[in-house]
């Protein structure tokens, strides 16, 4: 099964252990975050040792890596801590190495980790999605309201990468000091955090400290919230992001589930009745026609096709209308 | 869970096999000892749900943001008989 709840864990209260998986670099340690018992897909604390060296390559899976300490050397740039990268599966990283050593936060998303010694990308990559930028010095903080309902004021958000298909998001969240918000919240999708710095609590799990990390499926209860000094984490979704907020403690994943299909059904009731009234099997959810209508495709006769030179609308007549009185049907 | 990203076959080797074998057995362990410490806060947990209860129908529940709506007395929910207090949940609402 997927990944379990892991919440609250600090990565400061185990060590590193030696990363012997192939294509790595030797003096690369690493604190197992959390880990999808099938896909081996995981997420994990990664210290580089000084004088680290990795040579150029690709991961089987999509891959993210936030510097949390120190300085890497990525291809001819230094990065710095702060620094993201959203690297698609397949996509040939330069050579990376660090002088004095550096710390990481490393998430593969779709495999194990794997590195493939390469200087090419795999012909499946999707290039187009690779991204990297200094969180810390290029994107200002926002206020929080990506979602609605949303948090209080005082949490603040800097958006990292937004899967337009799932919605899933990753981003930097802040807590000012003395932050507070007094709802219980639950999600329909995966929640996953990792303290960079500081502080925060919440009602269920007590304090989460500087390392402190939580990997926590949807349905499950969290918050009430408060930071009395403030902190900084890097937090994910697998899906959209919306908040259920309530006030009842006791309520269980399963209630909470209930609850949010009754909200949908009262929201969406078209779509919510459709999507109970029949016994959708296809593994991958129903069909959506845009990814299987037949297109023209490279061989069509596209200048055969063509009635216009692109730039036409018929339907404006270029002239008065009331000249001669005549009327669309 | 799916980032519903792509994902490109690969042969797993009997080595990284191996690897996540030792992670799965390690992550059990920490899950177990997550699962005891939370048990062992219950008591706590217990304490901040009434002065949270408290505050909620005095300064009010956070609905949206920073608008708060005061919940009264006679709504707050009453705990289930019989309750046992449970927060780490191994796979959510789809059970153990
Ligand atoms: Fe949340």
């Amino acid at each position: 099964m997927a990944r379990p709840h892991i919440e609250p864990f600090c990565d400061r209260d185990v060590h590193f252990k030696n990363m012997l998986l192939p294509g790595f670099g030797r003096d690369m340690g690493f604190k197992m975050l959390s880990l999808d018992t099938d896909s081996g897909a995981c997420s994990m604390t990664v210290q580089f040792g000084g004088g680290y060296k990795q040579a150029p390559g690709f991961s089987w899976s999509e891959m993210e890596m936030m510097v949390v300490e120190g300085e890497l050397r990525v291809g001819d740039r230094s990065v710095r801590k702060g620094h993201y990268f959203f690297v698609p599966a397949g996509y040939a990283m330069p050579a990376i190495s660090s002088e004095q050593g550096a710390l990481v936060l490393m998430m593969y998303n779709t495999a194990e980790p794997s590195h493939v010694e390469a200087t090419e990308h795999h012909p499946q990559c999707q290039l187009n999605l690779y991204h990297d930028v200094d969180s810390y010095m290029d994107i200002p903080w926002a206020v929080g309201n990506v979602t609605k309902p949303s948090v209080a004021s005082g949490c603040l958000i800097k958006l990292l990468n937004y899967n337009p298909i799932s919605h899933a998001m990753t981003f930097l969240y802040c807590m000012t000091p003395n932050f507070y918000q007094d709802n219980i919240s639950y999600h329909d999708c995966a929640e996953e955090s990792y303290h960079l710095w500081g502080t925060s609590w919440m009602m269920q799990f007590g304090d989460l400290p500087t390392g402190g990390y939580f990997w926590r499926p949807a349905y499950i209860n969290h918050g009430a919230f408060a930071s009395e000094f403030g902190c900084i984490a890097l937090g994910r979704t697998d899906s959209k992001l919306f908040n259920h907020f309530h006030y009842n403690p006791w309520s269980t994943p399963v209630q909470n589930r209930e609850r949010s299909g009754a909200r949908l059904y009262q929201r969406d009731p078209l779509l919510y009745r459709w999507a109970v009234s029949k016994d959708h099997n296809h593994p991958h959810g129903p069909e959506d026609f845009e990814t299987t209508m037949p297109r023209r495709g490279e061989g069509f006769d596209q200048a055969g096709a063509r009635v216009s030179d692109g730039k036409q609308h018929s339907h404006w007549h270029g002239h008065h209308h009331h000249d001669h009185g005549h009327h669309h049907d | 869970m799916s980032f519903k990203n792509l994902f490109i076959e690969h042969q797993r080797s009997a080595e990284e096999q191996a690897w996540i074998d030792e992670e799965i057995a390690e992550q059990e362990a920490r899950f177990s000892k997550i699962e005891k410490e939370m048990q062992d806060l219950a008591p706590q947990r217990d304490t901040w749900y009434h002065e949270f209860l408290d505050r909620v129908s005095t300064i009010g529940f956070n609905m949206d943001g920073d608008d708060k709506l005061v919940i009264k007395p006679e709504d707050l929910p009453v705990k289930p008989e019989g309750h046992r207090d449970r927060v780490v949940w191994k796979h959510g609402a789809d059970g153990d």
